[in-house]
């Protein structure tokens, strides 16, 4: 009787040590949840299915490759878009597409378990992806929320869900900490702010952009709100706005710096209050264009532009 | 002989033959009427609502002696001064430029399809564009950059070197600079495309250019256009009888005194020049150069001397409205003026056929 | 002395040579007649002449001065060219065209004068040309365009005039008006004429010399008796014929005969043997 208990409790003892050696050893900056079957629902609405947590990761977008780093998940990216640079890390992955291109070969060559694509690629590239059998997430953002959002489905898909909730704990306290100053605004506290996306042809943004979002949200009008998308406008309907407040989107490809150097410049808009008044900026679109974490110090950046006074 | 008592020709027969030059010369002096009446029109319509009282006053205002005592805003008079009218003004400059240039390319090639692109200055100037949207140069003089610089060199180099590869000792065959200016178009039409491929962000821009714009009009880019233009318009309308009859043949020309080598030569170079500032600030705008000329001589006769300054007038008039559509359509957003000279242009062309019962003589 | 003097010109195109070594000269007031097959050379000559082309060697001498030495634009105003196939543009109306003969007579200036007019109209009166001045050449028959480049020419009031067939398109009323125009021309203003022609009568009609072409050289220089010889148009176009004596002027005339006798009991004169 003795031997028998002795034996169940070295058997006891032997399961609870080789279980939390097995789950200490699991607890690096990976946690993985243990699944089997994970289903989603992607931001166009179709439902994806996978068998369990991918280990091999494609990514077609340097919005979507920058959240998989932010989420720890860099090891297992097997292939990137020639545009992926941020970190620096993404630049050594292999490159298997251009900006709204990808080669469909190289792609399934990595064997990926999992590819990550933006609304860029709906039309043309995944269709050929799911016609060869590969599984397809379609991350799209449209707003704060959803850039959020994004976080969290590429969080479960992964299974990273306990990291992807932190940082989406974290960025909304730093969102919150703005648009609490800002939401009560008066109409009239709201600066007239153009965004200068390029100068020739004059591009901005229109109201259902992400971009005008950050723009409301920080305290400002977009003077272009009531239009859609990226439209070309003309510099008569500018200067007659009269805007307080010029940002212009800098950084993208050579001769980057022209739509700031336009906004300085332009002889025509030397009387506009924002000229007048010094309230000419440029942002680094990497930071206001695209839905990752850094969109948030874009947002940070802005705030402080346009309301000086109340974020330092 | 018929002479009546006095000794001097039957007049009447002969009244019957001058009055086609009395109606083209009222003609001319009444498109240059209308080309200020549509300046002064195009002024006061815009996607800013001004006034259209506050506009003749600023306009005038402009004009030495006469004072008016400012009551409106400054970005009023911006709008107006400083982004309407240079636009305004250097949209009727090219409209004149491109309309003379393809009445001159059709006349010394005597082929009803010449425009001014005929022989590569349209795509030697997008090359170029495109090389100065993809160097990584920054550079500015006189308030433009590179791309206009060399866009104009891209014109004038093609053009040149189509005309030495088409020589044949002392001559220069028409039918030879034709088929060497297509060819060498097509070959600057592939780098370009290639070079478009490989441009990656940049493209839009890019096509924004090629596709024409006014919509960043400045005085300075008037200043620096004016010159070219007007060179080559007083030089091709000084050469317009010899052009009356180079549409004889060559041979017919030199017998009536006409030194054919030279002329073709001075008159191509005219009209490149002309094409090239043109295209240089503005990309290439299609249908001005080749429509314009057909209607005016569909109207006014085939006679150069007419027919050369009619065009300048109609080009100028011409562009000037399809701007005018261009930014106010669909205001704020512009739509590229190319598009509106081909919607516009092609079927009023139509209608003039129509109306001279389809006969097109060349 | 000659108003006009060709010295052994040669004109070739390319590695053919079209005339060879030819000279021949023509006085002042004098209608000169170039005659021989198609393809001797004809029309090149006028090319030679008028310096469309320049010849391989030689000279053409006009007023003592080589032509090559005179400026385009004063050459246009001594010498005026009717071409035989012209090429008009068809929107241009017949009075337009023939104004352009006026054209080596005006500077840069724009405008033809009252005077120019007046010289135009005068020119399409005396060619008959005055009823469809103002219709568009592209609606004009062959004929009616000769006779719009002969008045063209007229108009350019030049001393020298050359021909290149210019009665081929016209009704043989027409064809005798402008020949007659021509000659009197000549005989009243002084005018010197070089004319090519195939057809032999009116050339001898109305030439008073003439050269016969046979495959670019000289085969005959003379009055139109000493050329328009029986043996010279066999020796030059091969066939036989005859050669008659004008009843009216004296002229030599060339009557035509079927070719091929039907029965070979008949010579050349259909007079049995």
């Amino acid at each position: 009787m003795k031997k028998i208990l002795w034996q169940v409790a070295v058997f006891v003892m032997v399961l609870v040590l080789s279980t939390s050696v097995f789950t200490a050893c699991n607890s690096s900056e990976t946690e993985e949840e243990k699944v089997s079957t994970i289903e989603v629902t992607d931001m166009i609405g179709r439902t994806v299915t996978l068998d369990g947590i991918p280990q091999k990761i494609v990514s077609l977008a340097p919005s979507n490759t920058e959240i998989l780093f932010s989420l720890g998940l860099g090891d297992k990216i097997v292939g990137v878009s020639e545009f992926c640079d941020y970190p620096a890390a993404a630049k050594e992955k292999p490159n298997v597409g251009g900006y709204s291109t990808a080669d469909v070969e190289k792609i399934v060559a990595t064997e990926p378990d999992v590819i990550f694509v933006t609304n860029i690629h709906v039309d043309e590239i995944l269709p050929a992806l799911e016609q060869l059998g590969q599984t397809v997430i379609v991350i799209d953002p449209r707003n704060l929320d959803q850039v959020l959002d994004s976080f969290t489905l590429i969080g479960k898909v992964t299974g990273t869900s306990a990291k992807a909730a932190q940082i989406v704990k974290d960025l909304s306290a730093r969102i919150e900490k703005i648009t609490d100053k800002t939401a009560g605004l008066a109409a009239g506290d709201r600066p007239r702010v153009f965004y200068v996306i390029w100068h020739e042809p004059l591009m901005t943004v229109g109201g259902d952009t992400r971009i005008n979002e950050l723009i409301e949200k920080a305290g400002g009008t977009n003077i272009f709100a009531d239009t859609a998308g990226y439209p070309t406008i003309d510099l008569e309907t500018l200067v007659e706005a009269n805007p307080q407040v010029i940002i212009a989107g800098t950084g993208m490809g050579e001769g980057a710096d022209a739509p700031f150097t336009f906004a300085r410049t332009e002889s025509r808009l030397a009387d506009s209050e924002a000229r007048a008044s010094n309230r000419v900026f440029e942002v680094n679109t990497d930071l206001v264009g695209r839905p990752t974490e850094r969109m948030i110090d874009g947002f940070e950046q802005m705030a402080k532009m346009i309301h000086p006074e109340l974020f330092d | 002989m018929l002479k009546n008592a006095t000794g001097s020709l039957t007049p009447n027969s002969m009244r019957n033959i001058r009055p086609h030059w009395r109606g083209r010369v009222y003609a001319i002096a009444g498109l240059s009427i209308a080309v200020i009446v549509v300046v002064a029109v195009a002024t006061t319509i815009g996607s800013v609502e001004i006034p259209i009282f506050t506009t003749l006053r600023i306009l005038l205002s402009q004009l030495p002696f006469i004072d008016f005592s400012p009551d409106w805003t400054g970005s009023t008079e911006t709008i107006l001064l400083n982004i309407r009218l240079p636009r305004i003004i250097l949209a009727g400059l090219i409209g004149a430029a491109l309309a003379v240039a393809g009445a001159t390319y059709q006349g010394l090639f005597r082929n009803p399809l010449a425009d001014p692109y005929l022989i590569g200055a349209a795509q030697g100037a997008a090359l170029g564009a495109v090389i100065g949207f993809l160097l990584p140069v920054e550079f500015s003089a006189m308030g433009f950059g590179l791309i206009p610089i060399l866009a104009f060199t891209g014109a004038v180099v093609s053009v040149a070197v189509v005309y030495i590869l088409a020589r044949v000792g002392k001559t220069v065959p028409v039918t030879t600079l034709i088929l060497a200016g297509v060819a060498l178009g097509a070959l600057w039409g592939s780098i370009y495309s290639y070079l478009i491929i490989i441009s990656g962000d940049k493209i839009h821009g890019i096509i924004f250019w090629v596709m024409g714009s006014f919509s960043l009009s400045k005085w300075s880019e008037v200043g620096v256009v004016l010159p070219y233009v007007a060179i080559g318009i007083i030089v091709i309308l000084l050469y317009s009888r010899s052009l009356n009859i180079m549409q004889l043949d060559e041979e017919q020309a030199k017998q009536l005194g006409v030194n054919v080598e030279r002329t073709k030569l001075i008159l191509l170079a005219a009209a490149t020049l002309i094409t090239a500032a043109a295209v240089s600030f503005v990309g290439t705008i299609g249908f001005v150069g080749i429509i314009i000329p057909h209607a005016v001589r569909l109207i006014w006769g085939p006679d150069h001397r007419f027919l050369l300054p009619l065009s300048v007038l109609s080009g100028a008039i011409f562009l000037i409205l399809a701007d005018l559509i261009a930014r106010t359509v669909m205001s704020p957003t512009e739509i590229p003026i190319g598009i509106i000279t081909a919607i516009c242009g092609v079927p009023f062309f139509l209608y003039l056929l129509r109306r001279r019962k389809g006969i097109v003589y060349f | 002395m000659a108003k006009l003097e060709v010295n052994d010109l040669t004109l070739a195109y390319g590695k053919t040579t079209v005339i060879d070594t030819m000279s021949f000269s023509v006085s002042k007031g004098e209608v000169l007649g170039l005659i021989g097959p198609n393809g001797s050379g004809k029309s090149t000559l006028i090319k030679a002449v008028s310096h469309v082309i320049t010849p391989r060697s030689g000279r053409v001498i006009l007023d003592s001065k080589d032509i090559s030495m005179i400026h385009r634009s004063e050459l246009a105003r001594l010498l005026a060219v009717v071409p035989q196939t012209p090429i008009l543009p068809s929107s241009f109306s017949a009075f337009e065209i023939v104004l352009m003969g006026r054209n080596p007579h005006l500077g840069l200036l724009r405008y033809e004068s009252e005077n120019d007019m007046e010289i135009t109209y005068r020119a399409m009166e005396r060619t008959a040309t005055l009823p469809f001045a103002e219709r568009r050449i592209g609606e004009l028959s062959g004929g009616e365009i000769q006779r719009i480049v002969i008045a063209r020419a007229l108009a350019q009031q030049t001393e020298v005039i050359l021909l290149d067939e210019p009665t081929a398109n016209l009704d043989i009323n027409h064809q005798l008006e402008i020949l007659d125009l021509i000659k009197s021309l000549c005989t009243l203003n002084h005018l010197t004429v070089i004319i090519t022609l195939h057809d032999l009568n009116l050339a001898a009609q109305y030439c008073d010399r003439l050269v016969l072409i046979k495959t670019g050289q000289v085969h005959a220089q003379g009055t139109p008796e000493e050329v328009i010889t029986t043996d010279n148009i066999r020796e030059v176009y091969g066939t036989d014929n005859c050669v008659y004596t004008h009843p009216v002027n004296g002229r030599p005339t060339v009557l035509l005969q079927a070719g091929g006798s039907r029965n070979g009991n008949l010579n050349r004169n259909n007079k049995p043997e």
